[in-house]
Formats: C-alpha cells, sequence, structure tokens
C-alpha cells in the first residue's frame, strides 16, 4: 500500500466523522424533536400520567433538549444503546443477536444484484439500441418497479408453499441449530465448522430471500451499468482500443467495464441505503430475523429503547458502508492510488 | 407540412418551434422513436388508474369494507345454487318463504342469501352434513357453491335444482373477511395515488425551495443544507418513514408527511446541481452584471430552466413513493385499516399464504407494480423527450 | 491498381451516416491511392470527412454510420469483402492508427506495459509475457520513454510521453501503414516538433507509409511527399507537395493555401474564404463548393465534376480543367 493511498484512507475516515454526526442527530431530530411524544407514540392514548412521568424520567425524556442530544451522542460514542424495555438485556447484545442475519441477507442479495445487474447492464450496452438492449431495458424497469415484498410473496408462494422446493420462511429448519457461532452468519459458520447439513439447510433458506432482494436491486444496478458502460464505450480509449485490433469482448468487458465500475461502486455506497430498506421488506416477508424485524417486532412490543438502538445502528451501518466504499474507490482507480 | 410527399424527419426541425406543446408530443413518435413509445405506455396504464380513481364509487361493484362475501371466495366463484330434495321443493309461485329452513354452509356465500330470500338460515359445519340435513329432511333447502352442483346432483340423483346462479359472482374472489378484492383494488388505488401524490408534492414543493436558495446562495449554508440532505439521501428511506410513523401515528397525512420526507434530496439534488450550471450560463451573468435583482434571475432565468428535470425527478419519485406506502402498509404501520389500501390487504394475503388463498396477495401486487411502471416508464421517457439539449439541437 | 508501389487504394467509397434529421454523406465517391513509404496529407476543414475516410480506411466506422460502396484495396486485398474477424486481424498489425487526444486514448486504468503486450499478444497469442513484455521495453527505449516508466498508469505520464506510448502502440507490430489522426493537434509547440522530428526518424527506420490527418498545412508542408484536399465529403484535389503550393487548381485548395498564416505576411490582410462549409444533410447540387467559389459557372451547380488528372502526378474535381457544354458553347 503506497504512502497516498493511506493518506487517502485516512482522509476517509475522518470525512466519516462529520456524517456520522449528521446521521445520529438525524435520527435523534426524528425521534425526540419532531412532533410526537415517544412516550406518547409507545404507550398510546390511555397512559396515566404517572406511567408516562416513569417513562420519560427512565428515558430522559424530561430534561431540556441539549442535554438529551449529548447525552445521546455520548451512548453512540460508547456503543451503549441502553437497556431493552422488554427483555432487560443490553440493546447492543440484541443487536448482536440480529445483525448478522441481515449482514448474510445483504451479502447474499449484493452478490446476486452485482452478478445479474452487471452482465445486463454491459450486455445491454454493447447492443445499443438494439431489440436487447429494449428487453433488457424495460425488464430492469419492471424490476425496480416491483414491491420487493410482493416478489418474496410470489415465489413463497409458487416455489415454497406450491411446489414445496424451497422452505417458507425463517433462516433454518426446526431443530437445527447452529453448534457454534462464529460470524452468526449461518451459511459462513456452517463452512467455518464443516458442518454441512447445516450448511445445506442454511442455504436452502437463503435462496429466496436473497433472489427477492438481489433481483429487485438487480434492476437498478443494470440501468446504473448500462448508463456508465454507454458513456466509457463512446470514449476514445474504447476506440483506439479497437484500431489495435482488440476483440469486441475483451473491449467491453475489460476495459469498458473495468472503468465503468469505478463511477458505478460510488453509486452503489448511495444504493446501499435501499439494499438496507430492502432487506427490512425481504426480511418481514421471509420471517427473517434480522434488523428489519428486530425494528418492527418492537414497534409493536413498544420497546423504544430497543427501537431507538436498532435505527441508530443502521445509522452506523450506513456510514461504515460509505467507508467501505471510498476505500474500494481507492483501491479500483489508480489516479487515486498514487 | 402542405408538401405531403416531403419526409416528414426532414420537416420536423424547421417547425418544430411554432407548433404547441401537444403537437410537439405526438411529433415525437418519430423524433424519439422507441422511448416515445414507452412515454406513452406509462402515461396510459396511468391514465386508466386515474380514471379508475375519479369514479371508484360508480366502479366498485361494492363498499370496499363491507363483508359482502364468504371469506376466501376464489376468483370468479361466489354464486350459489339451491337445491331441494327431488319433488319435494317448497318453491312456488306465491308460497310464503317464512317457514322455510334453509340449510347453509359455515363460510360460503348462503347465509346471506336466506336473509334475503326472508326464509330461516340453519347453519352447518362441514359440507357433509349440509347434505345428510337435506336428505334427512331436518332442512328443505340447501344453499351449496354453484360450481359444485354437476358434481353433488351426480352423487345425490336424489336432489333437484330449483334455482342457479344466485347472489354474488366476485371476480378476482374475496379476502379473509369476505370483502370484494375488485372493490378493494380500485379503492385502494385512490389511496395510493392519494398518498404519493401527495407527498411527492410536498417534497417537490421543499427540495426545489432548497435547491434553488441553497444553489443560489452558495457558501456556508449550502454546505450544511447539502451535508443534511445527503445524510437523508443515505439513510435507509422506508427506515426513515418507518420512525417517523410511529412517532406522529397512522394516518392518511401522516404517511404522506413521512413518505415526502424521504424525497426531499432527490429533488434538492437535482435543482441544486442545474442551478450551479445554470448560473454560470453567460446569459444570467449578463443579467446579472445589468443590475436584475436575485429573485428576478431565481424566478425568471433559472427556475424556467429546472422545470424539464423536476417533472421527470416527480414521476420517478412518485413510483418509489408508491412502492414505499406499500411497504410501510405492509409492514403494519401504515394507514388505519379501515382505509382500502394494496399494501395492507398484501400483508393480510401473507397470513393466509400457505392455505392457498393466492388471490389474496397475486392481484395487489399486480395492481402496485402496473402503477409503479407507468411512472418509471413515463418519467425515464419523459427524461429523453424534455431534456431541452435535446429539443434544441 | 495492382501496381506494387500502391499500398492502399480506395475506390468510390461512400459512407453514410444515419441521424435523426436524415441521411448525410460524410464520404461521397472518394478514391485515393497512398503509395508504398510516402508520407499522404489529408487536409480538410473540420466536418469535411477526413476523420472518417481515416476510420473507413480500417473498417472502423459505429453506428449509425455505414460505408454504403466502393472498395478498399490494401496489398491486393480487398478490405470489404474479409470477415471481422480478418479485418480486426489486420488492424493494430497491418494498418494502425494514432489519434488525436494521447490524453483520453489511453485506458486509465492500464498500466502503459500492459497496451503494448496486449497489442502484441492478441495479434501473436504464442508470445509468452515475458517476451512481449521486452518487445515493449525494447519500443518504449527506441521512442524515448525510460523503460522504468513502463508500469507507469497514463495518467502518471506526460502529454509528449503519451503521444510517444501512442506510437509505440501503432508500431508495436511493424504496420505497414500508419493512419496519424489530427496526431498534433493537442500537443503544445515545442512538443509537436518533438514529434515531427521523431515520426520523420521512424519514418526511415521502419519503412512507414503514413497517413497524415490534420486540419494544418504547415504540418503537412514540413513532412508529406504528397496532399491530398477534402471538401464536404468528396476529394477537391490531390498533388505533389510541390505542385500544390506552387500550383494549386482547385479553388478550394486555392483558398486553403491563401488562408494559412504567414510570418512573414505583413501588411496583407489574411485571406477569408467567403461562406461557410456546407450541412452535409442538404448539400449543394453539383459541386459542393459551387456556393463558395469565386469562379463558379453554371454548370457548377447542376453537374459534379470528375476527379480526374488535370497535369501529370495532380488530380482535381473540378469544371475548370473539365471539358463541359458551357465550355463547348463558348468555344462555338
Amino acid at each position: 500500500m503506497s504512502s497516498a493511498l493511506r493518506r487517502y484512507i485516512v482522509v476517509r475516515i475522518l470525512l466519516t466523522i462529520p456524517m456520522l454526526l449528521i446521521l445520529v442527530s438525524l435520527v435523534f431530530v426524528v425521534l425526540r424533536v419532531l412532533p410526537g411524544d415517544p412516550a406518547l407514540a409507545i404507550l398510546r392514548e390511555g397512559a396515566s400520567d404517572e406511567q408516562l412521568a416513569s417513562f420519560r424520567a427512565a428515558l430522559g425524556l424530561d430534561q431540556p433538549l441539549h442535554i438529551q442530544y449529548l447525552n445521546f451522542i455520548s451512548g453512540v460514542v460508547r456503543f451503549d444503546f441502553g437497556e431493552s424495555m422488554t427483555r432487560s438485556i443490553p440493546v447492543i447484545d440484541e443487536i448482536k443477536t440480529f445483525f448478522p442475519a441481515t449482514m448474510e441477507l445483504a451479502i447474499a442479495g449484493m452478490f446476486i444484484t452485482t452478478v445479474v445487474g452487471i452482465f445486463s447492464g454491459a450486455f445491454a450496452a454493447q447492443h445499443r439500441k438494439k431489440a436487447s438492449d429494449y428487453i433488457i431495458r424495460i425488464l430492469s424497469i419492471i424490476l425496480y418497479s416491483l414491491p420487493i415484498f410482493w416478489l418474496g410473496l410470489m415465489l413463497q408462494m409458487s416455489f415454497g408453499a406450491g411446489l414445496g422446493w424451497l422452505p417458507v420462511s425463517g433462516r433454518l429448519s426446526p431443530g437445527m441449530t447452529p453448534e457454534q457461532t462464529i460470524t452468526g452468519m449461518y451459511t459462513i459458520d456452517a463452512i467455518l465448522t464443516g458442518n454441512w447439513p447445516l450448511f445445506k439447510d442454511a442455504i436452502t433458506h437463503l435462496i429466496m430471500p436473497a433472489i427477492t432482494l438481489g433481483l429487485v436491486l438487480a434492476g437498478i444496478f443494470t440501468r446504473l451499468t448500462r448508463a456508465n458502460m454507454l458513456d466509457v464505450l463512446e470514449q476514445d480509449f474504447i476506440t483506439a482500443g479497437r484500431a489495435r485490433g482488440l476483440k469486441e469482448r475483451v473491449l467491453v468487458y475489460k476495459h469498458g467495464l473495468r472503468n465503468a465500475f469505478i463511477p458505478i461502486v460510488t453509486l452503489l455506497g448511495l444504493q446501499f441505503a435501499l439494499l438496507l430498506a430492502g432487506a427490512i421488506l425481504t426480511e418481514t416477508t421471509f420471517s427473517w430475523p434480522g434488523m428489519g424485524r428486530l425494528v418492527i417486532d418492537r414497534i409493536y412490543d413498544r420497546d423504544f429503547t430497543t427501537v431507538q438502538g436498532a435505527i441508530l445502528f443502521f445509522a452506523l451501518m450506513v456510514a461504515g458502508a460509505s467507508l467501505i466504499v471510498d476505500i474500494l474507490y481507492g483501491f479500483l482507480d489508480p489516479r487515486i492510488r498514487y | 407540412m402542405t408538401d405531403t410527399t416531403q419526409n416528414p424527419i426532414q420537416a420536423l426541425p424547421a417547425d418544430l418551434e411554432n407548433i404547441g406543446i401537444l403537437q410537439r408530443l405526438w411529433r415525437g413518435r418519430i423524433w424519439y422513436g422507441t422511448e416515445w413509445y414507452i412515454t406513452v405506455f406509462g402515461g396510459l396504464i396511468l391514465a386508466v388508474m386515474i380514471t379508475m380513481t375519479i369514479f371508484a364509487p360508480l366502479i366498485a361493484p361494492y363498499d370496499p369494507n363491507d363483508f359482502v362475501g364468504a371469506p376466501f371466495t376464489a376468483p370468479g366463484k361466489g354464486q350459489q345454487a339451491l337445491l331441494a330434495r327431488a319433488g319435494q321443493s317448497p318453491i312456488t309461485d306465491t308460497a310464503d318463504l317464512t317457514d322455510v329452513v334453509i340449510g347453509v354452509q359455515r363460510n360460503r356465500n348462503g347465509g346471506n342469501l336466506a336473509k334475503e330470500l326472508g326464509a330461516k338460515g340453519k347453519r352447518y359445519q362441514t359440507e357433509d352434513e349440509l347434505l345428510a340435513g337435506l336428505t334427512s329432511g331436518e332442512v328443505d333447502l340447501i344453499f351449496v357453491n354453484q360450481d359444485l352442483v354437476p358434481e353433488l346432483l351426480a352423487a345425490h340423483p336424489d336432489f333437484e335444482i330449483v334455482a342457479e346462479k344466485m347472489g354474488h359472482r366476485f371476480a378476482l374472489g374475496t379476502d379473509n373477511l369476505g370483502r370484494d378484492i375488485v372493490s378493494r383494488l380500485i379503492w385502494g388505488a385512490r389511496t395510493v395515488l392519494q398518498v404519493a401524490l401527495s407527498s411527492a408534492l410536498f417534497s417537490s414543493v421543499i427540495g426545489i425551495a432548497l435547491g434553488l436558495i441553497s444553489g443560489f446562495v452558495s457558501g456556508a449554508l449550502d454546505r450544511v443544507v447539502s451535508l443534511i440532505m445527503d445524510s437523508i439521501y443515505s439513510f435507509p428511506g422506508l427506515l426513515l418513514a418507518i420512525a417517523m410513523v410511529t412517532m406522529l401515528g397512522p394516518g392518511l397525512f401522516n404517511v404522506a408527511i413521512a413518505v415526502s420526507v424521504i424525497y426531499v434530496p432527490t429533488f434538492f439534488r437535482v435543482v441544486r446541481g442545474q442551478v450551479l450550471s445554470i448560473k454560470e450560463e453567460l446569459y444570467v451573468e449578463a443579467a446579472r452584471s445589468l443590475g436584475a435583482k436575485p429573485i428576478t434571475i431565481l424566478s425568471k432565468y433559472i427556475f424556467p430552466n429546472v422545470i424539464p428535470s423536476v417533472v421527470v425527478v416527480f414521476s420517478l419519485n412518485v413510483a418509489d413513493a408508491i412502492l414505499t406506502e406499500a411497504g410501510l402498509s405492509f409492514v403494519g404501520l401504515g394507514l388505519p385499516p379501515d382505509i382500502p389500501d394494496w399494501g395492507y390487504d398484501l400483508s393480510k394475503g401473507h397470513s393466509f399464504l400457505v392455505a392457498g388463498h393466492w388471490w389474496m396477495i397475486t392481484f395487489p401486487g399486480i395492481m402496485i407494480t402496473l402503477v409503479a411502471v407507468g411512472f418509471s416508464l413515463l418519467g425515464e421517457g419523459l427524461s429523453e423527450i424534455l431534456n431541452p439539449r435535446l429539443v434544441k439541437n | 491498381m495492382t501496381t506494387n508501389d500502391i499500398l492502399y487504394s480506395v475506390r468510390e467509397l461512400v459512407v453514410e451516416y444515419h441521424t435523426r434529421v436524415g441521411d448525410l454523406n460524410a464520404v461521397d465517391h472518394v478514391s485515393l491511392d497512398i503509395k508504398r513509404g510516402e508520407v499522404l496529407g489529408l487536409v480538410g476543414e473540420s466536418g469535411c470527412g477526413k476523420s472518417t475516410l481515416g476510420k473507413a480506411l480500417m473498417r472502423m466506422i459505429q453506428d449509425p454510420g455505414r460505408i454504403v460502396s466502393g472498395e478498399l484495396w490494401f496489398n491486393d486485398v480487398e478490405l470489404l469483402s474479409l470477415s471481422n474477424e480478418k479485418m480486426r486481424q489486420l488492424r493494430g498489425s497491418r494498418i494502425s492508427m494514432i489519434f488525436q487526444d494521447p490524453m483520453t486514448s489511453l485506458n486509465p486504468v492500464q498500466r502503459v506495459v500492459d497496451h503494448i503486450t496486449e497489442t502484441i499478444q492478441v495479434h501473436e497469442p504464442k508470445t509468452s509475457d515475458k517476451a512481449a513484455r521486452a518487445r515493449a521495453a525494447e519500443l518504449v527505449d527506441r521512442l524515448g520513454i525510460n523503460r522504468n516508466r513502463l508500469d507507469d498508469y497514463p495518467h502518471q505520464l506526460s502529454g509528449g510521453m503519451r503521444q510517444r506510448v501512442m506510437i509505440s502502440l501503432a508500431l508495436a507490430l511493424r504496420a505497414d501503414l500508419v493512419i496519424a489522426d489530427e496526431a498534433t493537434t493537442s500537443l503544445d509547440v515545442i512538443v509537436e516538433a518533438q514529434f515531427l522530428d521523431l515520426l520523420k526518424e521512424l519514418r526511415e527506420e521502419f519503412d512507414l507509409t503514413i497517413l497524415l490527418i490534420t486540419h494544418n498545412i504547415g504540418l503537412v508542408a514540413e513532412l508529406a511527399d504528397r496532399v491530398a484536399v477534402m471538401y464536404a465529403g468528396r476529394m477537391a484535389e490531390v498533388a505533389e507537395i510541390r505542385q500544390l503550393f506552387s500550383d494549386a487548381k482547385h479553388p478550394y485548395a486555392q483558398g486553403l493555401l491563401k488562408a494559412v498564416p504567414n510570418i512573414r505576411l505583413d501588411d496583407d490582410e489574411l485571406y477569408k474564404m467567403p461562406g461557410s462549409p456546407p450541412n452535409l444533410i442538404t448539400a449543394p447540387t453539383g459541386c459542393r463548393f459551387h456556393p463558395r467559389c469565386p469562379q463558379v459557372m453554371e454548370i457548377c451547380a447542376q453537374q459534379a465534376p470528375k476527379f480526374q488528372e488535370v497535369s501529370p502526378g495532380q488530380l482535381a474535381s473540378c469544371w475548370l480543367y473539365q471539358e463541359h457544354p458551357e465550355k463547348a458553347g463558348q468555344a462555338a
């Protein structure tokens, strides 16, 4: 790693701090400042004044806003999200239980998105204005207009409930438990421990949710890839490569794609939010016990601290993803590396 | 264009300036080819949907919240046949039905019909019990599903048909409470368009205003606003909406507000970017040096130029807002249950998925997709057609 | 055209572009011979079709353009009848091209050496990586680039160095014909002079035939043996360099030469040709230059002149040098 690259990464890490601060503040504004009293929102109408007061005192909601804000920030900095109001365990422990499921789903979905999106996007760009280009474009519009949960429902209905090929929901069959949790992602844990029956079970449960999440995002990804590929394929160095007798396939998939990939990765960082939003819906459809499920279930359970902590954790994930993308960018583009 | 032999494509640029916007749109099919057809197709889908929304009370066969049929009636089903023991039908032209007992089966449509006929109803749990009731003479008549008639008559030659095809037929079936799905779809279009259009309207007004000011003033204000907008943009939209709806409580207006927050940054980014580039254009510089007031420059020179991209972003955002609204309802945090809503219907259908009631989840999903595709196609096509750079060339 | 001293012979080439507002003939019935070992300058205003012609010589016309008709004889092979694959094998190995902008003509995420080895290996697949790298090193050495720059990325090189890399790519397989398309336009004057010197040296050493496409008459005067002048998609005049400068036949060529700035020119104002190049979608009838021609005749608007020899070694398409009814009428 060159010193320039190292400097670039350090700068990126430092730049993440203000972003993180704003994201956390955003969560604070939504949960504490905007109209809507958390105590009322959680305890609902009909709660006695005493109940409301003790709820507020327990969360520090009775203090002035700026004190609340400072407490809020210092909690995030210490990774202290308080204690769950329904489970009497630290919220961070809850997150540790649910987060790996979301990670597993997101990684698998991202994988499908990338593979499908890049190839169809590059293919469409290569055959610009031909029939295959229009078909791919229209398909991708339909894909990203699909309600993600509905695609999940349709898959569940046909391949799960109907044909019985794949399990309808959950992460593992009843009775299956990982003997040892390493990453918390069952497929990876199963590989690490060499537990093949567990791996098979985990992967069959993962297929449908991952395809659901992956396909919908693939629509967007196809579009991004196509647009960027068109830009790149019009550039002089592609013509110059053609004049050197390089094969069309090499021009498109090696020279073109490698260059188009740089802006795509940046855009991908912005699309990470979509991945997470999609994961929330996919988790609901497939009863996948991840962070999205955690938020929604705890909203029903009126567990304010856990909801708040989970939403904050989402903010951390967003900031982390943007940092990872920036660093990846540094590795991909030699113009930054040196 | 009096000369009909002239190539229409060649005639196009000459008189493009002099024709109205509608004619220009119609000519577009020559100019833009496939893009044009994409736009028009999207527009047609939306035209149908919007008509449906406006005339919902006239088109919808039933009230979307009424339990008009038996739960889980499959598409095309619902009509009943009245059977009696052969030759013993109590029904005559003048007969009084008050003393007649009609056997009905639980969760079938017969109950309401018996009431409408003014007869007494006796409810049986299963089909076998119902048939046995008629055979034994416990009841005089029974209601059975129309489509079962041939099978039943074959098995029970001692029965005869008294009346056929009675009651409602549900083209797309009914849901778990016996509400008509067609009516719910039609009324649901109204809900979804209301929420999506009003939230896009809110976010466009705020986003455009912020974008114009931020881009025009620049400096510290611009940096702060941009940073805030970027962080909202990078946050998962649905989660933000979930958090806001939780705090604000359910309701049409609150959902629209929650959804609109997500889309303010998209308008902001597009408008701000345009303002930054237009600001540098010579004619704006010239106006400024001639002493035009900032507000004049904004309203007269800059604002008209951002309209085309705003229209495109608006269309695409409505498509996305529809999906977000449906997602909110699907996770159970959207609208109160008495408002017909596709996302809510899907979440209900989800609970009965394994039972095989496919119609409950299929049709609302198709509707959401259709409307979202309509707005996406419209936006995609318009982005080509309204692109001022292309029109000028 | 099978004479051995002609390397590339273009016959009646037509290249058409299909645009939203109509079709245009960017290259219209152009014929041209390139002699083995010569430097042929191809000049004309921007948009006259000279770059299109250059691309057409390599069969690299992209959508929405199309070669409609004509013949392209290269080394006695008709290129338009070759398969795409055969044609691809010729590109970069027998005919190569140096592009206008060395900044954008190199892949920004590919190392310099990989550009060269990739080119060598696509045409000579049996070459080992090591051998290809050795050849690349030798080549850049010859072109005056330090071989330890081989592993650099294009953005780390100066403009002049990048142009040398472009040349090394064109020479990597010892192409017979190098087409230099506005190759110096983006270079500054000093680098341009160095580039010209280098090209002169290489011409001897590599036995090159060069088609120098440019709008810069000075560059042509410096380097070319013969000059072809294009106007609005058609060939106006082809002549030896001396012939052209001393006795240009076509009024357009004459105007073009008068419009060249000259250091010795003091009180005379620079000649400005009246009018502007035509829109090729609605090209003028007859000779396409007639609306701007100072010596226009009636026939010029009605019929296009033939492109034919007007004096030994000098060809022009102009009614001034051809028999036509009007002239016959005058004589009578």
